[in-house]
């Protein structure tokens, strides 16, 4: 398992952005799905080594991020794309993915073909010496997209890597999905149920910091049969298991 | 046209060609600070700084620049009062959350944030020393070792002080306004109790305060970047 989380819980002074989660994830596409603040990007975030737990077990590529060796371990082969992807308005499209490329201690002989390849995956060959100051909102997603998967990472952790994509894009984008779940463990944050239904193998739900359902997208589209609202068959399962979950929250307290 | 055969692989040579031909030239000053430092990464990330790039290194140089010919007018230590408040400024943007927007990537890389750190603030620290030893010369406001513990103490107890305010507050802004700030108490105070503006580069009995302060601030700078303790139990 390239993912081991036990009881992993988050807190932001009194706030418990991540109460308790257990998830194991190998390789193929992740989907996990949840409505704004159920703590999708905080779990993220500690899965990226970017923050660390409160409380609980959180294993990655198998070895614990808690200790400076491992983590740096984990580091080099880990993908990130963070929501809000800062950069520098002066770099081009390669410098950036190169910069990362070597703060991630990739050989440094190996960058130039890696950066080439990383930037013909997200179709931004045309743009590849454009600053990025210039490049439409779409396109610095799959500038992020790129740095991200510069290295080949074994762990690629995505948060809303659909936003801002026009329709052709995103399709063309979870075709690529598809391709690195084959090697790599693919996690994917997002508000997009058609992102999960085409993409993912397995999807979890989050809502308040905990995980709701766990399962296949079959599974979740099978939940919304008889209840739940939305126009298409996994928005019903989706709004079904999050009405259920709120009201077992409501009845429990 | 006639088309390639088939055991060519179009689009890994084009990957091939496209290396080539989109790749960057390191700078001299790069490539040495990346065997220096052992690490091209590092070297990429400590020449990314902004008080490394031009305007920055311009903008210190003005001001020391006229600082030095106004301590040739006046026979007052200009140099000496300026060089620290100079120097708090550029470490405060040397590194942090403030002005790195690319700051939440930079967390989850190999090389740690900790070491950028380090090294920016080093390099920025090495600068500002040498830019104003250089404008202390020319304005020869006095011999080598009046002018190290003149002015390169307090300046090396602001700076770490700026870097330490950054750090903790998360801003590059609040880093350079703390520094500067209290870099102008330590001035005035100075004057009210000696009567003398240039008591707090002048008075070696600050000296020691000054470097206990430097090392308590550097240390709540290492605090606030330091490695998260273990998470897996």
């Amino acid at each position: 398992m390239n993912v081991e989380i036990a009881d992993l819980t988050r807190r932001f002074g009194r706030s418990q952005a991540v109460d308790g989660v257990n998830l194991q994830a190998g390789p193929g596409v992740f989907g996990l799905l949840g409505p704004n603040g159920a703590g999708k990007t905080t779990l993220l975030r500690m899965m990226a080594t970017v923050i660390p737990p409160t409380a609980g077990r959180l294993r990655l590529l198998g070895r614990d991020p808690g200790a400076h060796g491992p983590r740096r371990e984990v580091r080099r082969r880990l993908g990130y794309l963070p929501q809000n992807l800062g950069y520098y308005p002066g770099f081009t499209v390669t410098e950036f993915v190169e910069y990362f490329a070597l703060l991630k201690e990739m050989p440094a002989a190996r960058v130039p073909a890696a950066v080439a390849a990383a930037i013909e995956q997200v179709d931004l060959g045309d743009r590849a010496r454009a600053k990025l100051r210039t490049l439409s909102g779409g396109m610095l997603r799959r500038v992020g997209v790129a740095q991200a998967i510069v290295n080949e990472p074994e762990l690629l952790l995505l948060d809303e890597p659909t936003a801002g994509l026009d329709p052709e894009q995103r399709v063309r984008f979870r075709a690529l999905l598809r391709e690195l779940g084959q090697q790599a463990t693919v996690v994917v944050s997002t508000h997009l149920v058609e992102d999960v239904g085409t993409a993912c193998s397995q999807v979890a739900l989050m809502d308040q910091g905990k995980i709701v359902f766990h399962g296949t997208p079959a599974e979740l589209t099978a939940r919304g049969t008889e209840q739940g609202t939305g126009d298409a068959p996994l928005e019903r399962g989706y709004t079904a298991v999050l009405a259920a979950a709120r009201s077992h929250a409501v009845a429990r307290s | 046209m006639s088309s390639p055969p088939d055991d060519v692989d179009l689009s890994r040579v084009w990957i091939g060609v496209a290396a080539q031909v989109w790749r960057r030239q390191p700078g001299r000053l790069e490539r040495a600070a990346g065997r220096l430092l052992r690490s091209p990464g590092l070297a990429r990330a400590l020449l990314t700084t902004p008080s490394l790039l031009l305007p920055w290194l311009i903008a210190s140089v003005v001001v020391l620049a006229a600082g030095a010919a106004a301590t040739l007018g006046s026979g007052q230590p200009v140099t000496a009062l300026l060089a620290p408040a100079v120097a708090a400024a550029a470490i405060a943007y040397s590194y942090g959350p403030g002005i790195d927007p690319a700051w939440e990537l930079a967390c989850s890389m190999a090389v740690s944030v900790r070491m950028v750190l380090l090294a920016r603030a080093l390099a920025v620290f090495a600068v500002n020393a040498l830019l104003g030893l250089a404008a202390s010369a020319v304005s020869a406001s006095g011999a080598a070792a009046a002018v190290t513990f003149g002015w390169l103490v307090p300046m090396t107890a602001v700076c770490a002080f700026a870097l330490a305010v950054a750090t903790v507050a998360r801003s590059a802004n609040a880093g350079a306004a703390a520094g500067v700030a209290a870099w102008l108490i330590v001035v005035l105070s100075g004057r009210v109790a000696s009567g003398d503006f240039t008591a707090a580069v002048a008075d070696p009995v600050l000296f020691l305060p000054y470097l206990a302060a430097g090392a308590g601030c550097a240390a709540v700078a290492l605090y606030a970047t330091r490695i998260p303790r273990g998470t897996s139990r």
